[in-house]
């Protein structure tokens, strides 16, 4: 009873109702823009949250997450340009319902499917977080070393594109987290004499660098491409529309579950799964691909089924599983509270309250995306000159505040090249960042298992928590190559088709 | 943009990727022989090589040397053309990435010197003018944004800024 009122007192504040609402306005509103990614957002609030209450500053940052997802797809229904990787799928039927006079349609059942899907994903967080945490209490710091593996591993090995770029990301990520002062001996680690890097390398800075300065830098580079408008316009969805695309959302939003809580990945893997789930068993597969409302209710789900669940590995365990649950683990950080099964014990009325935060955001979101769908033609049509350098002056005032140093503004341009230059060889980002924040628990839970054992290696084969964990690194590693082998295979016999490469 | 790959049989199927690959193997000799031994301090005296502050930048050196090996050897042996697709584009005019670039050590040079207000009216003006925005009323924004956004900073979030110069 006392954690009950703990709890409504923590959640019953109006800065938490406001942040939930800004953070899924904000989402959508970017989210609907192309270029910019929920991604960007989410990493240029955060130095917004700072004197923020942490329920509070959590909730903008899941909100931001939330709305980004739905508005996404608006701009992959409209304009055929996803506004996130996850939406791309949105776009098979969405942008075909579009050219066919039905958009509102489309944008309806995205929303009503996003919102759906969100909200069973949250009640599967709310389920799993606390029993994942519990079985996690039991964890010491050489099951936590091999968990630490198994995420970076896996991480890895689903990233998209080359695996070999993948480790390279997340090596270099590993890397430049030790730049500092060591935690155990206190010597220094790379940091050539300058003060401001034995404090180690400022995670906001990075984050901004990394995620918004290579979209800056690559708009003015490419040469400037005509502005798409468009307008939703059409009939909206019927009862009976939403009623038969059911079961593919209730479904989808499962594969998003599953899929969102084992870390790594991503939305869309589960729009793309959940999608094709609903084709093989629609009556009509011919249909999809060609304007099936079912098709955009599918992906959407798969898409949002994804975001309460992301967050079961970070709460419970504090791993992780993608950038934006990364960028939110930082949030926890900023505010001195540290995500994972002693979370759950020390803070339960904090847990609850965010799942109370969580869960209203998916009502919010209800609201809030209709009104996009209303005014999208407004939000899109600002102009990316106008956006990027008010977007360039966020990131250059967001890295300033963290320290009151133009050193960290310096860091977040040189990261904001390194993430340019990545943009441009292939390497993907994601794992980078991933390498940066696991990197440290790393190198802590390996030698904290060196000190409790004695230096004794057998510490790390202890007991069956111990043994689950190696053989899941080592699946995720045989994983890899499985996919590394057969995509070598797809792409040569592609290569061998007649007329392939002509 | 000369374009060096081809299904065919010529020599380097990607060379970003051997490129890339090269800076990397570079950068890894460079840091397992110069940066470990020179600007990480070691204590004395060691119960465990494991427990050393060399120890995981020595594993992560050996990994990104293999790994970079590895990314040549792709380069040379594999086109990847899905990715390579995304990779290329067509590019602006020169001036136009200048002017952003300046923008940018307008803003890391001259934060503190000038204050956010004006260091980001500076830089957004510069921005407006490399793209170039051609509606006259739209540079007014140039000085709207900054000051509203610092004041957003400064009075409704409690994030301290430099607003004005000293």
């Amino acid at each position: 009873m006392e954690n009950i009122t703990e709890v409504l007192q923590l959640f019953l504040a109006t800065e938490n109702f406001v942040a939930i609402a800004v953070g899924v306005v904000i989402g959508v509103t970017v989210g609907s823009i192309p270029g910019l990614t929920a991604t960007m957002a989410v990493a240029l609030a955060l130095p917004f949250t700072f004197s923020m209450e942490p329920v509070a500053a959590i909730l903008l940052l899941v909100g931001i997450y939330k709305g980004g997802m739905y508005g996404g797809s608006i701009t992959a229904i409209l304009i055929r340009t996803p506004g996130s990787p996850a939406s791309a799928c949105t776009l098979l039927d969405g942008y075909p319902m579009a050219q066919q006079g039905e958009a509102k349609k489309a944008l309806k059942m995205a929303l009503y499917a996003s919102v759906i899907a969100d909200f069973i994903s949250n009640i599967a967080l709310i389920f799993f977080a606390a029993y994942l945490a519990k079985i996690a209490l039991n964890f010491g710091a050489p099951e936590f070393f091999w968990l630490i593996c198994f995420s970076l591993t896996i991480i890895i090995s689903l990233a998209s594109g080359s695996m070999i770029k993948g480790l390279i990301a997340a090596l270099l990520g590993i890397l430049l987290s030790l730049v500092g002062l060591d935690s155990v001996f206190g010597s220094q680690r790379l940091t050539f004499g300058n003060y401001n890097l034995m404090d180690s390398i400022s995670f906001i800075p990075l984050l901004i660098g990394l995620f918004a300065i290579p979209e800056i830098i690559e708009f003015y580079r490419k040469k400037v491409i005509p502005h798409l408008r468009a307008k939703a316009s059409g009939a909206g969805v019927s009862f009976s529309e939403l009623k038969g695309s059911l079961k593919s959302i209730v479904r989808g939003s499962l594969i998003g579950v599953i899929i969102g809580a084992i870390p790594g990945t991503g939305a869309t893997a589960a729009a793309f799964i959940s999608y094709s789930d609903a084709k093989r068993r629609s009556p009509h597969p011919e249909r999809f691909g060609k304007g099936e409302v079912e098709g955009v209710a599918a992906s959407e789900a798969g898409n949002n089924g994804v975001a309460g669940a992301t967050l079961i590995p970070l709460l419970s365990l504090g791993i992780p599983g993608d950038v934006i649950t990364a960028i939110i683990l930082g949030a926890f950080m900023v505010h001195g509270l540290t995500p994972g099964p002693l979370l759950f014990q020390e803070n339960l009325p904090l847990i609850y309250a965010l799942f109370l935060g969580i869960m209203l955001s998916s009502v919010i979101l209800l609201f809030v995306g209709n009104a996009a769908i209303r005014y999208f033609s407004l939000i899109a049509d600002i102009p990316k000159s106008i956006l990027f350098p008010i977007v360039l002056m966020f990131c250059v005032y967001g890295a300033y505040a963290v320290n009151n140093d133009t050193f960290d503004v310096w860091l977040m341009l040189a990261f904001g090249v390194l993430g340019y230059v990545f943009n441009r060889t292939g390497i993907p980002a994601a794992p980078f960042l991933i390498g940066f924040i696991l990197g440290p628990m790393f190198e802590d839970n390996l030698r904290r298992s060196l000190l409790i054992g004695s230096n004794d290696l057998s510490i790390f084969v202890r007991g069956p928590i111990t043994w689950f964990f190696i053989a899941l690194t080592l699946g995720s590693i045989l994983l890899a190559l499985y996919r590394f082998i057969t995509s070598r295979q797809k792409a040569k016999q592609s290569a061998s088709e007649p007329g392939a490469g002509a | 943009m000369t374009k060096f790959h081809s299904t065919g049989g010529t020599l380097i199927k990607d060379p970003w990727d051997v490129v890339a690959g090269v800076m990397l193997l570079g950068f890894s000799l460079l840091l397992l022989f110069y940066l470990v031994p020179n600007y990480i301090g070691q204590p004395p005296i060691m119960q465990n090589p494991m427990m050393s502050p060399r120890w995981l930048p020595n594993i992560v050196g050996w990994l990104l040397l293999v790994f970079s090996v590895l990314m040549i050897i792709q380069g040379v042996l594999i086109a990847d053309d899905a990715e390579d697709n995304g990779r290329r584009f067509e590019r602006g005019p020169l001036l136009r990435f200048a002017l952003m670039a300046l923008s940018l050590i307008v803003y890391a040079g001259l934060f503190e010197m000038l204050g956010a207000v004006i260091s980001g009216i500076l830089a957004t003006l510069i921005l407006f003018i490399a793209h170039p925005v051609r509606t006259w009323w739209v540079y007014g924004l140039a000085i709207v944004f900054p000051a509203g956004v610092t004041l957003l900073f400064t009075g409704i979030m409690n994030v301290p800024l430099p607003m004005w110069p000293f």
